[in-house]
Formats: structure tokens, C-alpha cells, sequence
């Protein structure tokens, strides 16, 4: 019976959730500036980190951030539902980003490019019970991820940041990329097991490799 | 289940995500009991994974984040008019409070200027409530003498303490006997000085004297 309930909370919230996104994309289509104000709080920070896991140049990703949310605002009115907004709009991004990063791959694909430059913000605390050794820790541990993660092929970076840092399903993965679950999957597999190598002797107990 | 290691670590990140079957999942905690190098390789991948999932997202730089509302805005009005209303609005908005207190400050500039160049009424002298009065007969002497038909007219020059300084006959019929009489009574008249922004100062008066003789 609490199963059912549980289900039952489940399919309200959702619901829930779609009708106030409909409403947001009702609003975005009559070019409401508000609900576009609003669409760029709510996605920007999680569409520039994407952004900038997949283009080559971390500085780049504040131009394809633009084009993102100008594509976005010019297409809205195509927009008909069939996928959440965040799946539609993670789409775009993920389709400038790769156009992005193929451009600058034929311009500077010779010139080295330095991963340590990329600025990432100071470690922060997780949980209360992180001491500042630990925060230490894991912020080098987090900054070997990073660099590992960018050496990575495209097509398994893509998928490694969308299921492990963003969180999607498999389906809204498929979806944002065009490609079958089972793909996603195998890249997915693949993608885990080539970050896995790249970080041989990661998290032994001396703690930083 | 598992022939190997290698087989049963390929379902680690399934396992803990509790995504992997029922039967996977007893398999794998049943081989981790006995197995040090696999539950180090799985400490190893859950490490890794909370670390990928607790990796800081690059935040949005704040004049990026303006660039771009800016860049959607101008998208947003693109036909003449809502470009010329958002071009008066950004205009007059930063104008707004400066204006305002500009006008504020003029208002309140122009109050303490005038309300310093007003006299009060209770402070006049003046109890006919004017500040510029000319001369005016007090008391005119009770002295009579012949005028003649047409009378005299004199104009009587009265210093600022209602004196008279001077007088002139400017018409009518005068002889050294009326004249004589003329002086007795300015001399015994009394006059109220003119004033000048509440101030006695000299001034003149003029004078119509005629004899009236009534026969009963």
C-alpha cells in the first residue's frame, strides 16, 4: 500500500513539475523577458559546466555559452514538449559545444594546450565532517579527475559527464545525444573503464598519487 | 557465477549505483568477502565516482552572466520601437534618482532663499499693513482765513519726524495777510511722516484749503 503511495507521490510531483515547465515554456514563447531571466538562473551555471567539460579550450565556453542561450531564445518556439526543457536545451549545448571543439581542433590541433590553467574554484567542504586536510585531498583528487577526464575521447566524455556529473538517466542521455541506450551504455562502459586507467593508484590509501 | 576478478569488476559501477540484478548484486557482495583486491578496487571506483559526482561546477563569471542577458535582450526587442522604449528606459533610468534630487534640492534652495527675503507682517511698523506710505494730516490747526472762491492749494514738504520743512501756494489767491495765516498753521498742524520700507523718511502733502461759510 505504501508503494502504491509512494508511486502515486511520485507521478503528482512529476506531473507537478511538467505543468510548471509548460507553463515556463508557454511564457518563453511569448518572449516573456522574466521567463528568460528566469531560464538563465536556473540553466546557465549547469550549462556552462558541461560546456566547458567538452570543448578543448575551458576559455572558450563562455562564447559557446552565448550561442547556447541564443539558439535557445531564437528555437523556443519549436520547442513542442517531446523531451524535459533541461534535455532540449542540455541538446543545443552539447551540439554548439562539439561544433565548437571540431573547429578549434582544426585550427590548433598542433598547438599544446595547457590543462593546469583551467581555473577551478576553491575545494569546498561537502560535508561538515571534512577537515582541511581532507578538503586538500580531494580537491587534488578533483583536479587529477578533471584533467583525466579531459584526455578523454569525446564521445565517452560526453556520456561520462552527463551520467556522473549531471546525473541524467540513460534514456535522457540517448536523447540529448541522438544515439540509442545501448550506446550510451557501451560509451558509457567504455568512458568508466579508460577514466579508471588514466587514474591507476586513484584514491590508494596514501591518499594523493 | 563470476569466473574472474576482472568479469566481476566490470559490474562495480552498476553495483553501486544499485542498478545491477538481484542475483549480480549477491554474487558480488558474496566475492567481496573474500577478496581484499576487489574491495580495494571498488573503494577505488567509489572514490573516484563520488569524486566525479562532488567535482565543483565552473560557475558562470558575472560579466559573462550580464553579457549574456544583455545579448538575449537585444534579441528579445528587435523591431525599432522596443529597441528606441528599451534605449529610453536605460537612459532616463541611470537620470532617474540624480534628477529627482536635483529638483528636490532646487525646491528646497528656492523656499530657504524666499523664506529669508520675506518680512513678516507682525514685524511691520506700518499698521495699515503697508510698507511705503506717503505723508498724511494729523491734525490741521483750527485757524481760518479768507481763501476765496476757488481756495488754496499747497503742497507742504513733511520731514521724517512730521515736521514741516516747506510750503508752496501752487494756486489760489494769496496775500502777505493769508500767507502770515498760512504759516500759523503749519506751525501748529500735526502731520504723520511718509515711509519707506517701514522707515520714516521726508515726503510732501498737498493741501486744499477753502473757506465754507453757511448762511442760516
Amino acid at each position: 500500500m505504501s508503494y502504491v503511495r509512494t508511486v502515486e507521490a511520485a507521478l503528482d510531483r512529476a506531473s507537478r513539475i511538467a505543468g510548471e515547465e509548460a507553463t515556463l515554456v508557454a511564457e518563453l514563447q511569448a518572449g516573456s523577458e522574466g521567463a528568460f531571466a528566469y531560464l538563465l538562473g536556473v540553466y546557465q551555471t549547469p550549462v556552462f559546466d558541461l560546456v566547458s567539460h567538452i570543448v578543448e579550450n575551458p576559455s572558450d565556453a563562455a562564447d559557446v555559452l552565448q550561442d547556447v542561450f541564443v539558439k535557445v531564445f531564437r528555437r523556443i518556439g519549436q520547442f513542442q514538449g517531446d523531451s524535459s526543457l533541461k534535455t532540449w536545451i542540455y541538446k543545443i549545448a552539447i551540439h554548439e559545444a562539439s561544433n565548437h571543439r571540431r573547429s578549434w581542433l582544426r585550427r590548433f590541433r598542433r598547438e599544446p594546450v595547457s590543462l593546469d590553467a583551467e581555473t577551478i574554484g576553491p575545494p569546498i567542504a561537502q560535508s561538515r565532517e571534512d577537515t582541511p586536510y581532507q578538503m586538500l585531498e580531494k580537491s587534488e583528487r578533483q583536479a587529477l579527475v578533471r584533467r583525466a577526464l579531459a584526455s578523454l575521447a569525446s564521445p565517452y566524455r560526453t556520456v561520462v559527464v552527463l551520467r556522473e556529473i549531471e546525473g541524467m538517466s540513460y534514456e535522457e542521455i540517448a536523447q540529448v545525444l541522438g544515439v540509442a541506450e545501448g550506446t550510451v551504455k557501451s560509451r558509457l562502459v567504455r568512458g568508466r573503464e579508460l577514466l579508471r586507467r588514466k587514474l591507476a593508484g586513484y584514491g590508494a590509501p596514501s591518499g594523493i598519487i | 557465477m563470476f569466473e574472474s576478478c576482472l568479469e566481476i569488476r566490470r559490474h562495480f559501477w552498476d553495483y553501486l549505483e544499485g542498478e545491477c540484478d538481484r542475483s549480480v548484486f549477491r554474487s558480488i557482495r558474496y566475492h567481496l568477502d573474500y577478496c581484499a583486491s576487489c574491495r580495494m578496487e571498488l573503494e577505488r571506483i567509489e572514490t573516484l565516482k563520488n569524486d566525479l559526482d562532488t567535482l565543483p561546477a565552473r560557475r558562470v563569471p558575472p560579466e559573462l552572466a550580464l553579457r549574456l542577458r544583455v545579448k538575449l535582450s537585444r534579441h528579445l526587442h528587435q523591431n525599432l520601437l522596443d529597441r528606441f522604449l528599451v534605449f529610453v528606459d536605460n537612459a532616463l533610468k541611470p537620470l532617474l534618482l540624480p534628477a529627482s534630487g536635483g529638483v528636490l534640492a532646487a525646491i528646497l534652495c528656492f523656499a530657504l532663499i524666499m523664506g529669508s527675503q520675506i518680512i513678516p507682517a507682525a514685524s511691520m511698523t506700518d499698521d495699515s499693513g503697508g510698507s511705503n506710505q506717503p505723508p498724511r494730516v494729523q491734525m490741521l490747526a483750527p485757524i481760518t482765513f479768507p481763501t476765496g472762491e476757488e481756495g488754496i492749494v499747497v503742497v507742504t514738504h513733511i520731514d521724517a519726524e512730521g515736521r514741516v520743512l516747506s510750503y508752496r501756494v501752487l494756486s489760489g489767491s494769496y496775500s502777505p495777510q493769508v500767507l502770515r495765516h498760512l504759516d500759523r498753521m503749519m506751525y501748529f498742524s500735526h502731520f504723520q511722516p511718509a515711509m519707506m520700507d517701514g522707515k520714516p523718511t521726508d515726503g510732501q502733502v498737498v493741501l486744499s484749503l477753502r473757506q465754507i461759510t453757511v448762511r442760516g
